[in-house]
């Protein structure tokens, strides 16, 4: 599955900018890469061309630091970005049910796929955020969400999506009145 | 005594996560001639959102987890009527109570201000004595030979995990040749499971400046580097601040406090590699390349960061420092075991009741962490065991919980003290699964440059998942126990040398499991998909249906109301485990 529509147009004269505020030698390719990460939530092939055209950083270099860390991407991504953290903490009290949940209220059925067909968002394994005593934990944007089960990992993207005015690609029922009405029978 | 009351609220990224600033706007509504303070993670994540309220007659209370449903209860409390609410923790003429004592019961040394100031604010850290330290060092004449003297004194061991003596470090970068020096600040946590350094940069970004300051005279350093992981975004804003904040007030840059002493720091914000918690491979980041070691020696305290002598010293090291020099080494050596001194920050995780940031003295048992100070398990299972070290440490079992925590005394366990990760294990977690899950971690980090560790790591992983998937054998156990050795032995740097520890220590002291696994195809702990079955127990089903719209392959059927109808396809089954989990009466068992 391709998400042409969400491939970024470069600004040569913005990446050019970049440049001359953090430097051209070669320890400038990190900083660089995430200035342009920041920026195009991804690192677009003609961006990393501007880059080696301009400075002292060959190619090889380049590429190579932009698949060494696991905060580079080379893929476009959809237009709102899930971090499941999958640290210790977290592996142990669910992630894996995370990511079940998430993959089947987005849709995405394909292993190798992390974004949504829709474009909307895009599911990223990482490594550990650091809130290990809320585990498991997800974090959109700037909001962290705290002690997620697997439902609750939907009901807290259902919320994100009517928010932020996002369509998810499926939506599942209700849940809310079955929890209580099952919770009072027992 | 105050004028006014004081609403203090604690805005760690746990405590924004858990909904502080939620609970800071309902307080505040309720109390709008109150005054809104800010302070960094306390440490008790397991409270968060926490709230200190401090009224006129400078009584400070505690209390946690305010949300909406139980903000009247605590309104009420603060207005002295009604009892003390659930949530209610201790109050500062009555810190010992249950819940307090996760506090009392530490030893605050690193953590001295994290939790009690804002971390965005100098004068506050100034008025807590920071930069004390450095102010007495320059304006007394102190010579950077002194300075190290008394960190020998101290008897301080890197923090981070490798337990070097911090003075002897700083001597061999002092004696080396050359007028450029680097000092860099390790922030780059990257064990899963640990957030000590977190904490200590977000919540008190000067104490560790200071001792960035402190080190850089020891050593003779006139520049410096923050390396800070991308993933702690708050961490880089508020250290970002504090050098913003130094540099201002002449505590950064040229002619500090106006001596002659130098200075200056740059952030470099990690992209997410582990092996860059590795001196080497950290400095090949900096210089803008693939994050792999290389060959020691020459040491970083030889020839480092651009070929210039360097000392990388972990952001908890660092905290101690300031410590140090105002008390004097010796008063730091008088805490501790004979060989580990002063005291010990871990991040406490997974299946205890009271998890969080606690720091206690060297020589205190672990025990003593998870029980008295955690609460021992947090859903009344019984504990398996503990891992310490993250990837690169192991399993200590329950049975050894009265080890001491002393770097000689874990070490002879088989795990390692580590950066200060402690994730509790209780009887529902799979030993083998933990294995699984950390060679999987380092084999996805290990740089590739050692064959043992790039390929070793992969051989490891796979007969790991072989026996998570019942396909294993016993000539698999023979395999892992022949590689483990092979990989710590042929590898050059701590990654590869430390990462089939959890193995190693799994098998050493829980066989069992993987026994069970291999012969009677049966997990334990009920966590390997391939060994466990996922029934409906029709006693327990009230048929409301919940996990019938929640399976992601639709095996479950059954008629609404109408328990005895409920069963699980187990042909179709995947044993996700999202019907155990959503299920309000507990009807789905797992064996």
């Amino acid at each position: 599955m391709s998400h042409s529509s969400l491939e970024a147009v470069v600004d040569p004269q913005l990446v050019k900018k970049w440049i001359s505020e953090i430097g051209s030698d070669s320890s400038a390719a990190v900083p660089l890469l995430q200035a342009i990460q920041s920026h195009y939530r991804y690192l677009p092939r003609k961006a990393m061309d501007v880059v080696v055209q301009n400075t002292a950083i060959t190619a090889s270099q380049l590429f190579g630091v932009a698949t060494f860390y696991a905060q580079f991407r080379l893929r476009p991504v959809g237009r709102q970005l899930i971090k499941v953290c999958h640290g210790t903490a977290c592996h142990v009290s669910g992630a894996d049910r995370l990511n079940t949940a998430l993959r089947q209220i987005l849709d995405i059925t394909d292993a190798a796929e992390d974004t949504a067909a829709n474009g909307s968002y895009t599911l990223e394994n990482v490594a550990c955020i650091g809130c290990c005593s809320l585990a498991p934990v997800m974090v959109i944007g700037s909001a962290t969400f705290p002690n997620l089960k697997g439902a609750d990992a939907q009901r807290s993207l259902k919320k994100h999506a009517k928010d932020s005015g996002e369509m998810l690609p499926k939506q599942i029922q209700d849940d809310d009145e079955a929890t209580v009405s099952g919770g009072k029978e027992a | 005594m105050g004028d006014r009351m004081i609403i203090t609220i604690g805005e760690g990224t746990c405590g924004i996560a858990a909904g502080s600033k939620e609970a800071a706007d309902l307080l505040s509504k309720r109390f709008p001639e109150a005054e809104l303070r800010s302070v960094g993670c306390v440490g008790m994540c397991h409270q968060e959102p926490m709230v200190w309220i401090t009224n006129t007659d400078d009584v400070t209370t505690l209390y946690g987890q305010v949300n909406k449903k139980n903000l009247p209860k605590i309104v009420r409390h603060i207005k002295g009527e009604g009892d003390a609410p659930p949530n209610f923790i201790s109050t500062s003429q009555q810190p010992d109570t249950d819940k307090g004592r996760y506090l009392t019961g530490q030893t605050r040394i690193a953590l001295r201000n994290v939790g009690t100031i804002n971390p965005t604010s100098l004068e506050q850290a100034l008025a807590r004595g920071t930069y004390g330290a450095i102010k007495k060092i320059l304006t007394s004449g102190m010579t950077p030979e002194a300075v190290i003297e008394e960190v020998k004194i101290s008897q301080l061991r890197g923090r981070g995990g490798g337990g070097f003596p911090t003075a002897t470090k700083w001597g061999f970068a002092r004696s080396a040749p050359g007028e450029v020096k680097y000092l860099i600040c390790n922030g780059d946590e990257g064990d899963p499971g640990a957030f000590m350094d977190r904490s200590l940069l977000e919540g008190d970004p000067h104490a560790v400046l200071e001792g960035m300051l402190i080190a850089a005279y020891g050593i003779g350093a006139s520049r410096g580097y923050a390396y800070i992981r991308a993933e702690y975004p708050l961490a880089v804003q508020y250290f970002g601040k504090a050098i913003q904040d130094a540099r201002a007030a002449g505590l950064l840059g040229k002619n500090i406090l106006g001596t002659s002493f130098a200075f200056d720091i740059k952030i470099k914000e990690g992209a997410g590699a582990f092996v860059c918690g590795e001196e080497t491979a950290l400095m090949a980041s900096i210089e803008g390349h693939r994050g792999m070691p290389r060959i020691r020696p020459p040491f970083p305290a030889i020839s480092g960061l651009f070929g210039k002598p360097t000392i990388i010293n972990n952001v908890e090291t660092l905290a101690n420092l300031p410590w140090i020099l105002n008390h004097g080494g010796a008063a730091y050596a008088a805490i501790g075991t004979e060989k580990s001194k002063g005291t010990k920050v871990f991040a406490l995780a997974g299946a205890v009741a009271r998890g969080g940031l606690v720091e206690v003295p060297m020589g205190s048992t672990i025990r003593h962490v998870i029980e008295e100070i955690g609460g021992g398990s947090a859903k009344g299972r019984p504990l398996k065991g503990v891992q310490l070290g993250g990837p690169s440490g192991g399993c200590v079992p329950e049975a050894m919980f009265d080890t001491l925590i002393d770097y000689d005394a874990i070490n002879a366990t088989g795990a390692i003290m580590g950066s200060g990760g402690m994730v509790v294990m209780d009887s529902k977690t799979c030993m083998v699964d933990i294995s699984r899950y950390f060679l999987e971690f380092t084999q996805l980090e290990s740089c590739g440059k050692c064959t043992f560790c790039r390929i070793g790591t992969l051989r490891m992983k796979e007969i790991l998942t072989r026996i998570c998937e019942g396909k294993g054998t016993m000539a698999d156990i023979e395999t892992l126990e022949e590689l483990g050795p092979q990989i710590k032995n042929a590898s050059l740097c701590g990654l590869g040398q430390t990462a089939p520890n959890p193995v190693l220590t799994t098998l050493k002291y829980f066989r069992d499991e993987y026994i069970a696994h291999v012969v009677d195809k049966k997990c334990p702990g009920g966590v390997c998909k391939a060994l466990i079955q996922h029934t409906i127990v029709q006693d327990k089903c009230t048929g409301c249906s919940i996990c019938a719209r929640y399976c992601p392959v639709n095996c479950i059927s059954g008629e609404l109301k109408k328990p005895e109808t409920w069963v699980i396809d187990s042909k179709v089954c995947i044993n996700c485990g999202m019907c155990a989990e959503v299920c309000n009466p507990e009807a789905v068992f797992v064996a």
